[in-house]
């Protein structure tokens, strides 16, 4: 070890003092025509329109969100994919830009969502909207190992994969989904929504 | 930082293609020694205040230029080991800092498996010694009782925190060693950088300059001795003399937009793994038909990756996993003799990154870590693990296999610039060692006292290769300087000129060999 300079540590509050940053901004949606920051769960309340996916995407999407780490729906895991979808590539911060996926990544979620949804219909004969819990999950663990008869979309254990990362992300990747873990968030830089995305 | 989005001048002493670890160095180290440089950057600018402390941000730190085709049974993992803007995947490296062993330098003389390097250890040691006086590390080299030569670190340890002191006792009760993780994270006010926080996100970037990122270290060192940096300006092309001799500068588009002609003395890429051997391919001509620097026929051979060798438990005590570094707390490499596991079909290196500090979601998150649960089975986990949680990673090395390699696609990207296709696929030994890392691992935590143990996939984690070095052109791409073979002038830095991986992290590596790169380029210039 060389000469021991001083040690002493830049805190937190002054850092982001000192950047500049740190400050809150939200996603941006568009209502009516004009552009409004706000959370994911707070679009979801204000039942602000989806560009990319249909009405039947959001329910599927929901529906197995929640199977997937409950408490994904109302944080707004629809309107999260929805907007990431929607953004330029560059800005994508869905995990499956990293997974060898080649871009665009709507017909990938597209193509798991309306195979998800026909194994409901077949297996259950029901919208999957209309599981029930049981039969929900009998479909996710289905579509967890590969076992679903006809399934007509991406692989679906890496469909499974993908999207229960996405539940994961909005569920306890937050800033809200660490303090409900109980796990300091301690950022350098805030994320620059309320929701920490 | 010094940023022309466009260029009025068009002829540099030197261009870089890349800057990332390996570019950002050779930049500044040619800036310094009076060169006129120019760093061409394909991706976008970036800045330490853009990088926000969170998982999903982090994600626009990887890769997003061209697709890569990877193929084999063990993929490289690309578009998450490499990075597309200023900075490089040194952006979001973790920061261990190990040195090479002098037996990876010689492991076919020495064992007759794998490749021989040009050099030794003792021809890299010195630049070893002044990377991490630059960089700045914190270790204890004493405690290191495996470290090769060399001068003792900077600074002191990092903090042992309650997981590395509970995993830890897995080491001591199965007779095994450990010591402080040599990172190149300041645990100590060095050279105006302050100390780390320990809040455990390397991963999306270091915003507070305490981790060596390019942007921390070299970057604005280049800036300061007048070197240029243009971003979103993918090279196209390399263009070579019509003798074939000489490089005499590169083909870009600037934002996308029509091919400009920049001319240089010296073209150094410094675009990673895949990108380098790939633009080389695409640069073929009349006088190099494969592709510039394949007349050995090697070019793209010898990719390698680390295996990832993934322990997690769950403990009793409060682990604090949240907290630390990224890449740990500690190190063990008991298990670097090559010969250690042989008996398993295993052969190589291996070391242990110790109590890293992780966070609850992303692909190294603490929920994938159990990827077959869902529902309340999840949520349940997540609550015990966000108290109890431990994990270490065993860094695996993977013997050069000549098959494993960068070839061109048929397809295109959208300048017209032919897709890398990857393959890759472990050898037999490789994968036996992996395997044997695991079943280590899962003892250790055993001892240390955790109440639940499993692991995770063959993950990848860098990528070496690709451009080797070598003794002549038969048997290799380059010179140990990283010279193109019959092309003195055209030199390339980084990852890829290893032509064995050993079973350490590569970026303490790249940067001492970056660093002897420029040294020899200045002494012999008009290279």
């Amino acid at each position: 070890m060389g000469d021991g300079p001083e040690i002493v540590t830049i805190s937190r509050r002054r850092f982001l003092r000192q950047t500049g940053v740190g400050g809150i901004g939200l996603l941006t949606f568009s209502i009516a025509g004009c552009q409004k920051k706000m959370t994911p769960a707070e679009a979801r309340q204000s039942q602000v329109s989806y560009q990319v996916l249909s009405g039947s995407d959001v329910l599927a999407i929901e529906t197995l969100g929640d199977a997937l780490a409950p408490g994904s729906a109302a944080a707004g895991i629809a309107h999260y994919i929805d907007h990431q979808l929607n953004a330029p590539i560059e800005e994508c911060m869905l995990m499956i830009r990293y997974l060898g996926v080649p871009t665009p990544f709507t017909p990938f979620y597209k193509g798991g969502l309306s195979a998800a949804s026909a194994a409901a219909t077949q297996v259950f004969s029901k919208p999957i909207e209309d599981l029930d819990e049981t039969e929900c999950r009998s479909l996710v663990s289905q579509i967890a190992t590969g076992n679903v008869v006809g399934w007509q979309g991406p692989p679906s254990e890496f469909f499974y994969f993908v999207l229960r990362a996405d539940a994961v992300d909005v569920r306890y990747g937050t800033k809200q989904g660490f303090a409900d873990l109980e796990i300091p968030y301690a950022a350098h830089i805030e994320p620059p929504s309320s929701w920490g995305q | 930082m010094t940023f022309h989005p466009s260029l009025t001048e068009k002829r540099f002493d030197a261009i870089v293609v890349g800057s990332g670890a390996a570019g950002s160095a050779i930049a500044a180290k040619l800036a310094q020694g009076g060169k006129k440089v120019l760093i061409v950057e394909g991706g976008p600018d970036r800045r330490n205040d853009q990088l926000v402390s969170s998982q999903l941000w982090a994600r626009r730190l990887k890769w997003n230029g061209a697709p890569v085709i990877e193929d084999g049974a063990n993929p490289v993992g690309h578009a998450f080991n490499a990075s597309y803007g200023v900075g490089g995947a040194a952006m979001h490296h973790y920061a261990v800092w190990p040195r090479l062993h002098e037996e990876d330098f010689e492991m076919a003389s020495r064992y007759e498996v794998g490749l021989d390097w040009p050099i030794g250890y003792d021809d890299l040691r010195s630049y070893y010694d002044i990377a991490q006086r630059e960089a700045g590390i914190s270790g204890d080299a004493d405690a290191e009782i495996w470290r090769p030569k060399g001068a003792p670190y900077p600074m002191g340890p990092v903090p042992l925190l309650e997981q590395g002191r509970i995993i830890a006792r897995g080491f001591e009760r199965t007779g095994r060693n450990v010591a402080p993780l040599p990172l190149a994270v300041t645990s100590a006010i060095y050279n105006g950088r302050p100390v780390c926080l320990w809040d455990g996100w390397c991963d999306a970037g270091c915003p507070i300059g305490a981790l060596a990122n390019p942007l921390t270290l070299y970057l604005p060192e280049a800036m300061s001795h007048d070197a240029v940096m243009i971003s979103d300006t993918p090279v196209t092309r390399i263009l070579i003399s019509d003798n074939g001799e000489r490089a005499t500068g590169v083909a870009v588009r600037p934002g996308g937009g029509a091919e400009q002609v920049l001319t240089a003395d010296v073209v150094v890429l410094a675009a990673f793994a895949i990108q380098n051997p790939r633009l080389l391919l695409a640069s073929a001509t009349e006088s190099h038909p494969q592709g510039i620097g394949n007349r050995s026929g090697l070019l793209g051979k010898y990719i390698m990756t680390h295996s990832a060798a993934l322990i997690y438990g769950l403990f009793e005590e409060k682990t604090h996993q949240y907290k630390g570094a990224t890449g740990g707390q500690l190190v063990s490499q008991d298990s670097y003799p090559k010969r250690t596991h042989e008996h398993d079909g295993a052969f190589g290196s291996y070391q242990w990154m110790i109590a890293q500090a992780v966070k609850p979601n992303d692909l190294l998150g603490i929920a994938t870590t159990r990827a077959d649960l869902f529902g309340e089975e999840l949520h349940e986990f997540m609550v015990r693990a966000a108290h109890g949680f431990g994990s270490m990673t065993g860094c695996i090395e993977d013997l050069p296999v000549a098959t494993n390699s960068v070839t061109l696609s048929d397809q295109k990207d959208d300048l017209g610039v032919p897709l890398a296709r990857v393959f890759h696929t472990h050898n037999e030994q490789s994968s036996a060692l992996w395997k044997s890392a695991l079943a280590e691992g899962k003892k250790i935590f055993e001892a240390a006292g955790a109440r639940e143990v499993w692991t995770g996939p063959q993950g990848a984690m860098h990528i070496m290769g690709g451009t080797i070095m070598g003794s002549d052109s038969k048997n290799s791409v380059t010179n140990s300087y990283g010279q193109i073979h019959d092309v003195p002038n055209l030199v390339v830095v980084g990852p890829g000129l290893f032509p064995t991986s050993g079973g350490v992290n590569p970026t303490f590596t790249i940067n001492a060999l970056a660093l002897r790169s420029a040294d020899h380029l200045l002494k012999h210039w008009p290279v």
